[in-house]
């Protein structure tokens, strides 16, 4: 049955020329799975919030959105239940059984309707310990799953998702996905769930749309979009075993997950006679670099009778560096990067960036020249009401006199391609451009060490090998490189060291091949479907390039 | 308009009259019973009447959100003592949305930021006096948008008031009875903190007004309010 | 601060009201001494020893001051002790400054138990029905106050790695938090803007809406807001019949000791230990419970 239409849609925002959505056709069947994937700014957000009444955003609308009859006309708020990337924005109230009611009494439900219907959502999204709790005091897990429990309490008939995971970490997204899984399965809920991380959500969905630029490229089985969208720029997003698919040239079907390509890798190497071992990379020898920054036994806590977050801590990175620090949510990688960065003093340990102490800098000279620390938020990086403003003010603060510092930062920022960006305010820009505008501003201090904190977070596949580039551009100038992060396959694909982040010291450092080789969990999609098979290779293109030798 | 001139003055001369009447004329009475209850019968009128007319959402989040702002600048400051952005933040939002807004603001930042700091019978008072301040800045908003210097006047003036009501609430709350002696001690003890009071606010106007203003106007063009 | 704090919201609103109202207007000084006890003995089961520490620092030089200060405008009374610059300090005055010292010791302990008790969840849903709109803006208001702190130190912090107003100075302090508050302005309107649709994407201002509660009102809650509605009552008409008069002024009058007085007495003493003893009750009770495990 359908349950929704969309035919010729085609969709313009005001005072802009190019449309933003252009003759989109397709329709939902009562029931289904759908994913709808594309780069940041190809129009996910704007179809997903066109189809729920309330949230379409206004402009030059043509073609047609057609809606089953028991959605009502115009169709009920409490029949389309949507959930969006910021916690923040779409939590209402200020206690988890109220949020949970919020939509209950709206459609004017009894008391013990409400209590009823409640308590059995709390309980089965796993709330039931946080029902009396305030909002505020959730994990950023925990907040989404409100939503998507409050979303889901009123029935609707239709759930759209527009990137719910992109602010959690790995594991906490998995989680959430597999209760979307859940919800769909056990309640016939249809969903549409627009994401661009796509590793794991592929095999979850019974249709995938792809979109670009606007337009719909392909609405199939994702084993046949994945056929269909070999050659586009999209397939780079795209999970691994699909994408070794590619690489090896094998016949369709086309594998979608690591189970999946794992099978298809084990055929492959089959039936070529060759061992399959990769050759080594060969060892770049010769003297290190000097240490930009090292940190010798850290201790640090929060509270004087808390726990100890940083445990005899130490670690040296050297100029020209990029060293990635993995770890899971809450193990203390933020709180590492403020204390090396000053923000947080550590009761025991010292920090020594070049060749003094953090703390034998005066009047902020650590952060002119020295360190700078790009948070995990890049809103929180700017605070005037254009990029320009913000490029300038930093100059300024460093001595530069007016004219001076308004040419410095057009310059800079042509360089690193945000001129265009400039005279917007940075909480109008999409996330990749806003994460770039934050890294610029950074730059103009001149940092010699250069810390992140998460900085793939709400990124597409896309705007991701971007940043790998320029931080590799920015290590070749000689610039250390101190990241933290979740993301596995970027940290593969940026450092020239990893290490785990575990329970307060730094595990397993070394070169990023020996060290996800090494781990079972904590290692790529590509590293995984290897294993046993061609080993030592962590990339897609290793394992092609050993496969075909 | 008649009206409505009407319902100001009343709010406006009404009851710090009552409050004038109850001092003079009663000799015995408990004052500071009558001036709890005109402080907590002032609030009626405006919450009945904001409550039966039609807002739209975004107005009531924006009123929210201004609350939560002078609430987080309470809290920021809470270390310096009667420096703080409180009625500057009232101010602004009445402003820009009116005395209605100016009220509620102001009122309600009494009210949330004591679930902080501790609620009393003195909250009452608080709310009384900030929503008071925030509505008088609501019906002069034009003037105080367009003038700098006058703006500066404003708050300095809502600095000293808010003390002066504040020392009548601290005079009586000792005594229960009204002397003018307490009230003057009270007064002049407090000096330092009315000075503070009237500081805070012109500096906190000047250096915010104008880029919350700026704010608030993209906001407008961007989501077409 | 359980068994008393999980009665429903309207009795214990409804208490605290009364104990305010009561400790400040009756002015007698059994009953201020009543509600200094009992007050205190509540308050000390909510809070630990930190707190009951940091308290006294605060309420013990408050009183002496108090005290002390009353005598300095209050010349009325009969015995001096000595003049200053031709004023009379007397007795009575000291006397009048004990009483008052009491009766605000004993309205800020009120005040402080009412602040832990009649959270801003209860406060709402008393006033949610009755002013919809005033309670929606303080629930988000509520809502929005750590989520505004949390950004302001996360804007802050990444201000300060960026090398901006991280001298230290007081001027770079102020210019730094109004800066890092006034971008904190524009990101607070703009999610707020957010929350409105997607409220409306909720089904807010579609018609009647419900108000939903956790709260519910057991026989105890009828018999606790009886009890207290009957003591009020009771002292409200023997204050009103002049029955606890009292005044300091010439000389103290002598307290009103005949039986009616007496029970009003009672009547008000259970109302001021009646929180105390509802805690101690759990208290035993789950002392002689995990004995017998």
């Amino acid at each position: 049955m359908e349950l929704l239409t969309v035919k010729d849609l085609s969709f313009t925002y005001p005072k802009t020329d190019a449309p933003a959505l252009e003759n989109i056709s397709f329709s939902l069947k009562q029931g289904g799975f759908y994913l709808l994937c594309g780069y940041t700014g190809c129009g996910k957000t704007t179809l997903l919030r066109l189809l729920k009444p309330e949230l379409a955003p206004f402009g030059a609308l043509s073609g047609s959105i057609r809606y089953a009859p028991e959605f009502g006309d115009p169709p009920a708020p409490h029949e389309i239940g949507m959930v969006t990337q910021d916690p923040n924005e779409q939590i209402v109230t200020d206690k988890v059984w109220h949020e949970l009611a919020f939509g209950l009494e709206n459609m004017g439900l009894e008391q013990e309707t409400i209590r009823v219907r409640t308590g059995e959502t709390a309980s089965y999204f796993g709330l039931a310990e946080k029902f009396g709790a305030s909002t505020e005091a959730l994990s950023g897990g925990e907040k989404q799953l409100l939503s998507l429990a409050a979303a889901v309490i009123t029935a609707p008939k239709l759930l759209l998702l527009d990137e719910p995971t992109s602010q959690l970490d790995p594991i906490t997204a998995m989680n959430f996905l597999d209760t979307l899984k859940r919800v769909n399965r056990d309640f016939g809920i249809t969903v549409f769930l627009a994401e661009h991380r796509l590793e794991e959500v592929f095999s979850l969905a019974d249709t995938v749309l792809a979109m670009d630029n606007g337009r719909l490229i392909a609405c199939d089985t994702p084993s046949k979009v994945c056929e269909q969208l070999k050659d586009s720029r999209l397939f780079m997003g795209f999970p691994s075993a699909a994408r070794l698919w590619k690489a090896l040239d094998a016949p369709a079907p086309c594998p979608v997950n690591v189970r999946e390509g794992k099978a298809l890798l084990q055929n492959s190497v089959k039936s070529k006679t060759g061992d399959g071992s990769l050759s080594q990379p060969a060892k770049v020898d010769g003297s290190l670099p000097p240490p930009a920054l090292s940190a010798k036994g850290l201790w640090f806590r929060y509270t004087k009778d808390g726990p100890d977050v940083l445990k005899d801590l130490s670690l040296t990175l050297r100029h020209g560096e990029i060293f990635s620090i993995l770890g899971a949510n809450g193990v203390g990688k933020t709180t590492l990067l403020q204390t090396l960065s000053g923000v947080r003093r550590p009761y025991h340990g010292k920090v020594r960036l070049f060749d003094k102490n953090i703390t034998d800098y005066k009047r902020g000279a650590l952060y002119r020249n020295g360190l700078s620390l790009l948070p995990q938020d890049p809103k929180t990086v700017f605070i005037k009401d254009t990029v320009r403003q913000d490029l300038v003010e930093i100059l300024r603060a460093g001595g530069m006199k007016k004219e001076e510092a308004a040419e410095k930062a057009a310059a800079a920022a042509d360089t690193y391609g945000v001129a265009p960006l400039l005279d917007r305010n940075p909480l109008d820009l999409s996330g990749g451009e806003r994460q770039k505008c934050a890294i610029v501003k950074l730059l103009l201090t001149e940092p010699r060490v250069i810390l992140l904190d998460e900085p793939t977070k709400g990124l597409d596949a896309y705007s991701k090998f971007r940043l790998a580039a320029l931080l590799r551009q920015l290590a070749g100038e000689g610039r250390a490189v101190l990241c933290v992060t979740h993301d596995i396959e970027f940290a593969a694909l940026i450092s020239d060291a990893c290490a785990l982040l575990f329970d307060g010291v730094l595990l397993a450092a070394g070169e990023p091949h020996a060290f996800f080789t090494g781990n079972t969990f904590y290692t790529t999609a590509a590293a995984r479907m290897a294993s046993g098979l061609v080993p030592g290779a962590i990339f897609v293109d290793e394992i092609a390039a050993a496969v075909r030798t | 308009m008649n009206k409505k001139l009407l319902s100001y003055l009343i709010v406006l001369l009404g009851i710090p009259a009552v409050i004038v009447l109850g001092f003079t004329v009663f000799s015995e009475v408990k004052y500071i019973y009558i001036a709890l209850a005109v402080a907590a019968l002032s609030l009626v009128p405006f919450l009945i009447r904001f409550e039966k007319k039609d807002h739209s959402v975004t107005y009531l989040l924006l009123i929210a959100v201004f609350t939560a702002l002078s609430v987080i600048g309470r809290l920021a400051f809470s270390a310096v003592q009667a420096f703080k952005p409180v009625t500057a933040v009232v101010v602004i939002a009445a402003m820009y949305f009116g005395p209605e807004a100016g009220f509620l603001t102001g009122s309600l930042s009494a009210l949330l930021s004591n679930f902080y700091f501790g609620q009393g019978p003195w909250t009452v008072f608080q709310m009384a006096a900030w929503g008071l301040l925030g509505f008088l800045a609501g019906v002069l908003a034009e003037r105080l948008k367009k003038n700098l210097v006058l703006l500066s006047v404003y708050g300095a003036f809502s600095g000293v008031v808010y003390s002066l009501m504040m020392d009548v609430w601290h005079a009586m709350f000792e005594d229960g009875i009204f002397s003018w002696g307490r009230y003057v001690t009270s007064v002049t003890t407090s000096v330092w903190f009315t000075v503070m009071y009237a500081v805070s606010n012109v500096v906190f106007l000047l250096l915010l007004a104008r880029p919350i203003g700026k704010k608030l106007d993209r906001i407008k063009t961007k989501y077409g309010i | 601060m359980k068994a008393f704090s999980r009665l429903h919201p309207l009795p214990l609103f409804t208490y605290f009201i009364i104990m305010l109202l009561f400790s400040m207007f009756l002015r007698n000084p059994v009953i201020v001494a009543l509600s200094l006890l009992g007050g205190g003995a509540f308050a000390a089961t909510l809070t630990d020893k930190r707190e009951k520490l940091s308290d006294l620092k605060f309420y013990i030089p408050l009183s002496l001051l108090i005290t002390v200060t009353n005598p300095l405008y209050s010349h009325n009374g009969r015995t001096p002790l000595f003049f200053v610059n031709g004023n009379a300090f007397t007795l009575e005055a000291i006397e009048y400054g004990v009483f008052i010292a009491a009766m605000i010791i004993a309205v800020l302990l009120w005040s402080k138990s009412y602040s832990k008790i009649v959270t801003s969840d209860k406060f709402l849903y008393l006033f949610g029905r009755a002013a919809p709109k005033t309670a929606l803006i303080l629930s988000v208001a509520l809502r929005y106050v750590p989520i505004l702190k949390r950004q302001a130190e996360k804007t802050r912090a990444a201000q300060k790695t960026l090398g901006l107003y991280s001298t230290g100075s007081i001027a770079d302090n102020v210019v730094s938090g109004a800066k890092v508050y006034s971008s904190l302005v524009g990101w607070s309107i703009e999610n707020a803007v957010e929350t409105g649709r997607h409220m409306r994407s909720r089904g807010w201002g579609r018609g009647k809406r419900t108000c939903f509660s956790v709260f519910r009102f057991r026989a105890s809650d009828g018999v606790f807001l009886g009890f207290t509605l009957l003591a009020a009552v009771l002292l409200g008409l023997s204050a009103s019949r002049g029955l606890l008069a009292f005044s300091f002024y010439p000389t103290p009058t002598p307290l009103p000791v005949t039986a009616l007085p007496v029970a009003a007495y009672i009547c008000f003493g259970a109302l001021a230990f009646l929180p105390f003893l509802i805690e101690t009750e759990e208290n035993i009770r789950w002392n002689c419970l995990r004995s017998k495990i």
